[in-house]
């Protein structure tokens, strides 16, 4: 398939150089300069060729399903994409397109002379998950910035948004690559290792009551690897005699793995108390590593007189052959792409992929995204278990799908919306703790908490946030759209030309954006309800009217915001 | 209790229920508890049907160290402080003196940046109640060792301990707070109030969580209004968005949805019109998260009669407090904000006249390690923790003081102290204040019975 079929925009709103601005950090990266904040266009890379496979779907509707799962917002190009190639021909190729980055265009901006702050890196995010082609890797990392957190709400990052963006960039790297380079590279951040306190952590100094500090070394066991307890390989909690769980490890395990986590710091740091910092990974101190021997899980022993790298990757091993690690691992991303609640089965067979990805290989992240998104549970859960199947959207995906829809984008080319959080509870890399926005055991009370039914999202779902969230969306719709001739240019707005072509025939308008907001999942008494208040709007505009009023309702509308 | 849980029980068997069920969950719980028996609001102490109580939980996420919050001074328990806690030691010479009502033989110093909480208990509306934390019955050193007692599950760790804290039930995997028990069991008293007794400004939280009762959330600024609907011009619009909140739907998520935002309309319009005749409060607040939290608590509770409150309950929360880093830096700003929050908030309290019915207490994960990991400290256990109102025996402090010498009896590693106190007890001395009688007490916190007392003397 050539390029310009891949760009193909049969059903969907042209925005004069929206897709050139996302190769910014890429040709950025190449020395060949950027679009940056002015968002002049730049000379495209030519995207790789995609190889067709015959795994096709079955109808729209499934391949906009499948988009609502892998990626952050379905457009009509992309169904057509699927339609043509096939949902393995597209997980394929999209492992194969370049890396939309962070920390390049930053620090273009920096070199430049101009204020880098947070607010920027986060712009960057909204351009790579709106407008990069490497949706699925995109999609991933984000999951991965939730599981594996550091925040620019602690103090120590909140001055580092060239740090931060190259810790995203890390996790987007990595995104389909190898689970251990993926810990081994966020252990070794000196952003993790300023967040969780691993830099700079040192040897026990006995006569000043001073041990080492346990803090990477608890939470890279109960939230980046294996968890609180025992699991089988479906990820239910093994029980021992007496049908209790099993705990996976105890205080002295921590501390153990706290001495294992002693003497890192910046690199090229030449003082360790007084380092200078930068974002590349930490780099080892021999003089403030514990060198004595450590006791690892399962009893494995680690040797006196290691170097911290040595024993470092020795602990990282012994983390990473976990059997707890794919299950647990792989629960948080389905929760993440699919459905809150997976089955047992289907959590075993994603684990099972983690374990061995059919060439021998543990900890394939390719192949598991693979397994997650094309597994029986995922492609029809919403026809066999109606009543449960489905996760809440995240709040920052229900904008960028929005954004996505319509092509949205600003005449400057930037997408300038720096503090999601205040309308929506969340922002990238911006939990209120490691524990990220919510918790993958949350359930909500009421109904769903009555039925065991697990709802992370439900948990920044206060009666505050849905609110300001609806509200977000009115202003996003109704105000940022292109009837809006009092926009300045930093506005990021939608397009609805196409749709506008269709306003006259409010049923086709509505099927229309039932495919791409709602993957065709509309109920019939949905859909009466909204095209009877679209009819009732006012053509004399052209239809402007019309189609905004049937995407805010659509968007705000419980229906609206629940994936299925 | 009432066959029907929380209005929802059908809903689970039913895939064609509107909104309309859901709305009972949690702002129309008096509307569910005006049907049930009546007879209860008798069963309340005296205390109970008559005058308004309110609890405030101040939640301090991350583990206070609050062993730099309260100190001991004389000679040979500073010397045992300095030597367990070497550079995260507070100068004797800072400290802020206090004296206790009880001489337990022991002087103490408050942090100096709580000048505020030291007045407050010179002035006897705040007591320290010392050394609390998760248990399941009393617990020895040696039992603990031993592994031969109950000890809760997964000690040490953030997300549980929180849990545990809120649960008042240590062990129990339930995910209901002894807030939410507590209105489960009280909520007939809010006879006519289209409001949930359990209000949270600080967003979800397990604390609050009922068998049958559910919180409902705030902002700082109250409840905020939907943007371009519930207006003249805008009624057709209006009438689709509702119209599609109310559609039938078969998945439970959609439904749950639906319901939230139900309730965040209903309520919305019932604060918002109470709030716009509050009272100016001239004390002020500080502008921090915790001030404006504690702000909007306050503007809450004087309007308290105009949304038929006589019984409520509040969450508000801090974070920062898990000071692996940077510990001798970041704890003052931490203390000097809860101390100037929460004597504000008590300022508050006496010019709105109610301070003898409202109790504000602080919660955290778990206290932190005597030792230093060189410039901060680890998850510990025990924990001090403050209490402050009009109701409060103040000016004096509670529970047991743990010894500070490493590996000494108290000590279960690493300067993690073993609690004198458990959360139950704590707890379950706020609810009765708050009205519980003996029986629900037990309801509410079926391990309290394990301790010796499930009153600690120190409410009024």
């Amino acid at each position: 398939m050539d390029r310009k079929t891949i760009h193909s925009e049969a059903r969907t709103n042209a925005l004069p150089g929206w897709k050139d601005c996302q190769w910014f950090a890429v040709v950025t990266a190449m020395g060949l300069g950027g679009c940056g904040g002015g968002g002049s266009s730049v000379d495209e890379v030519p995207l790789p060729p995609i190889t067709a496979t015959s795994d096709v779907p079955e109808s729209d509707e499934d391949a906009a399903r499948f988009l609502t799962q892998a990626t952050f917002g379905t457009r009509s190009s992309d169904i057509d994409l699927l339609n043509a190639n096939g949902f393995t021909g597209w997980i394929q190729w999209q492992k194969i397109l370049p890396s939309s980055l962070e920390r390049p265009g930053l620090e273009a901006q920096d070199a430049a002379g101009a204020d880098v702050y947070q607010q920027h890196r986060v712009y960057a995010w909204w351009r790579n998950a709106v407008a990069g082609h490497d949706q699925l890797r995109q999609r991933l990392a984000w999951a991965l910035s939730q599981i594996f957190v550091v925040s620019d709400v602690a103090g120590a990052l909140g001055n580092d948004p060239i740090g931060m963006a190259e810790y995203y960039d890390v996790l987007v790297q990595n995104a389909l690559g190898n689970y251990r380079d993926l810990l081994e590279d966020v252990t070794l951040s000196p952003v993790m290792g300023r967040y969780l306190s691993m830099l700079g952590n040192e040897k026990a100094d006995p006569l000043h009551n001073i041990r080492p500090d346990e803090n990477y070394a608890r939470e890279v066991m109960q939230l980046f690897t294996i968890g609180l307890h025992e699991l089988n390989p479906d990820g239910s909690r093994a029980l021992d005699g007496d049908g209790d769980p099993i705990p996976t490890y105890d205080q002295d395990t921590i501390e153990n793995f706290a001495r294992v986590f002693t003497g890192w710091n910046y690199a090229d740091a030449d003082s360790w108390h007084w380092p200078d910092s930068n974002y590349r990974p930490m780099e080892p101190w021999l003089a403030y590593h514990d060198t004595d021997a450590k006791t690892l899980l399962g009893g494995v022993l680690l040797p006196a007189n290691q170097t911290p790298a040595e024993d470092l990757t020795a602990s990282l091993d012994n983390l990473f052959q976990h059997q707890n690690v794919g299950p647990f691992i792989g629960r948080m991303l389905i929760q993440r792409l699919v459905t809150s609640n997976p089955s047992s089965e289907y959590v075993g067979r994603v684990a099972a992929v983690f374990a061995d990805d059919g060439t021998g290989e543990r900890g394939d992240l390719f192949e598991v995204a693979k397994a997650i998104l094309l597994d029986e549970e995922a492609r029809n859960g919403h026809a066999d278990d109606p009543v449960n199947f489905g996760k809440l959207k995240e709040p920052l995906l229900r904008q960028t799908a929005l954004w996505r829809a319509f092509a949205a984008g600003s005449a400057i080319g930037t997408y300038q919306d720096g503090w999601p959080e205040g309308s929506w509870g969340q922002a990238p890399l911006r939990s209120p703790s490691v524990f990220n926005f919510y918790s993958p055991f949350y359930r909500p009370p009421g109904e769903m908490l009555d039925n065991g039914l697990f709802g992370p999202e439900f948990q920044i779902t206060t009666h505050t946030l849905i609110t300001s969230g609806t509200n977000r969306l009115h202003d996003l719709v109704l105000w940022l759209n292109d009837s809006n001739s009092g926009l300045d240019g930093d506005d990021v707005y939608i397009r609805t030309a196409y749709e506008r072509g269709l306003a006259a025939d409010p049923v086709a308008l509505v099927d229309h954006l039932d495919l791409l907001l709602m993957a065709g999942g509309m109920s019939a008494w949905m859909k009466d309800v909204v095209v009877d208040r679209v009819t009732h709007v006012s053509m004399s505009d052209g239809g402007y009217d019309r189609v905004t009023e049937a995407i805010y309702l659509i968007v705000t509308s419980p229906e609206g915001a629940v994936q299925r | 209790m009432s066959g029907s849980k929380r209005g929802t029980c059908s809903m689970g068997d039913s895939h064609n229920v509107s909104r309309r069920g859901l709305l009972k969950v949690g702002a129309g719980a008096a509307g569910l508890y005006a049907m049930r028996d009546l007879a209860m609001v008798s069963s309340f102490g005296a205390r109970g049907a008559g005058g308004y109580r309110a609890l405030v939980c101040v939640f301090l996420y991350g583990g206070n160290d609050s062993f730099n919050m309260l100190v001991p001074t004389s000679n040979a328990r500073y010397a045992e402080y300095l030597a367990a806690r070497q550079n995260l030691a507070v100068p004797a010479e800072d400290l802020l003196p206090i004296t206790p009502t009880t001489n337990d033989g022991i002087t103490y110093g408050i942090h100096p940046s709580c000048t505020e909480l030291r007045s407050l208990f010179d002035a006897g509306s705040l007591a320290i109640v010392r050394n609390v934390g998760t248990l399941i019955g009393p617990l020895t050193k040696a039992q603990y060792q031993a592994g031969v007692a109950a000890v809760p599950p997964q000690l040490f760790s953030h997300s549980d301990q929180q849990f545990q804290w809120q649960t008042g039930v240590s062990g129990s995997a339930e995910n209901v707070g002894w807030g939410g028990r507590v209105a489960d069991v009280a909520g007939s008293l809010n006879v006519g109030s289209q409001l949930a007794m359990n209000l949270s400004l600080s967003g979800a939280n397990t604390f609050q969580v009922g068998h049958d009762t559910l919180p409902y959330n705030l902002g700082v600024n109250g409840a905020i209004q939907l943007s371009g609907l519930f207006q003249n011009w805008n009624q057709d619009r209006t009438a689709a968005f509702e119209a599609l909140l109310d559609a039938p739907q078969s998945n439970r998520l959609v439904r749950q949805f639906a319901g939230i935002q139900q309730q965040a309309i209903d309520v919305q319009g019932v604060v918002t019109s109470a709030l716009s005749s509050a009272p100016t409060l001239t004390t002020v607040f500080p502008n921090t998260g915790l001030g404006r939290q504690l702000r909007m608590v306050a503007r809450m509770i004087s309007i308290r009669s105009s949304v038929s409150a006589s019984r409520q309950v509040f969450f508000v929360s801090r974070g920062g407090f898990d000071t692996h880093d940077d510990q001798e830096q970041d704890q003052p700003g931490l203390y000097s904000d809860i101390s100037q929050c929460l004597a504000a908030f008590q300022a508050a309290m006496v010019e709105l006249g109610i301070s003898d019915s409202v109790t504000a207490f602080t919660g955290s994960d778990f206290g932190r390690t005597l030792t230093s990991n060189g410039d901060g400290s680890d998850h510990g256990w025990g924990s001090h923790h403050l209490v402050l109102g009009g109701g409060v025996r103040g000016g004096d402090l509670y529970g047991t003081m743990p010894s500070f010498q490493m590996g000494g009896v108290d000590d279960v590693g690493g300067g993690r102290l073993l609690p004198t106190t458990s959360v139950d007890q704590y707890s379950a001395t706020l609810a009765r204040w708050y009205g519980l009688t003996e029986p629900q007490i037990a309801q509410v916190f079926p391990n309290v019975a394990n301790f010796a007392s499930s009153d600690l003397g120190l409410m009024l």
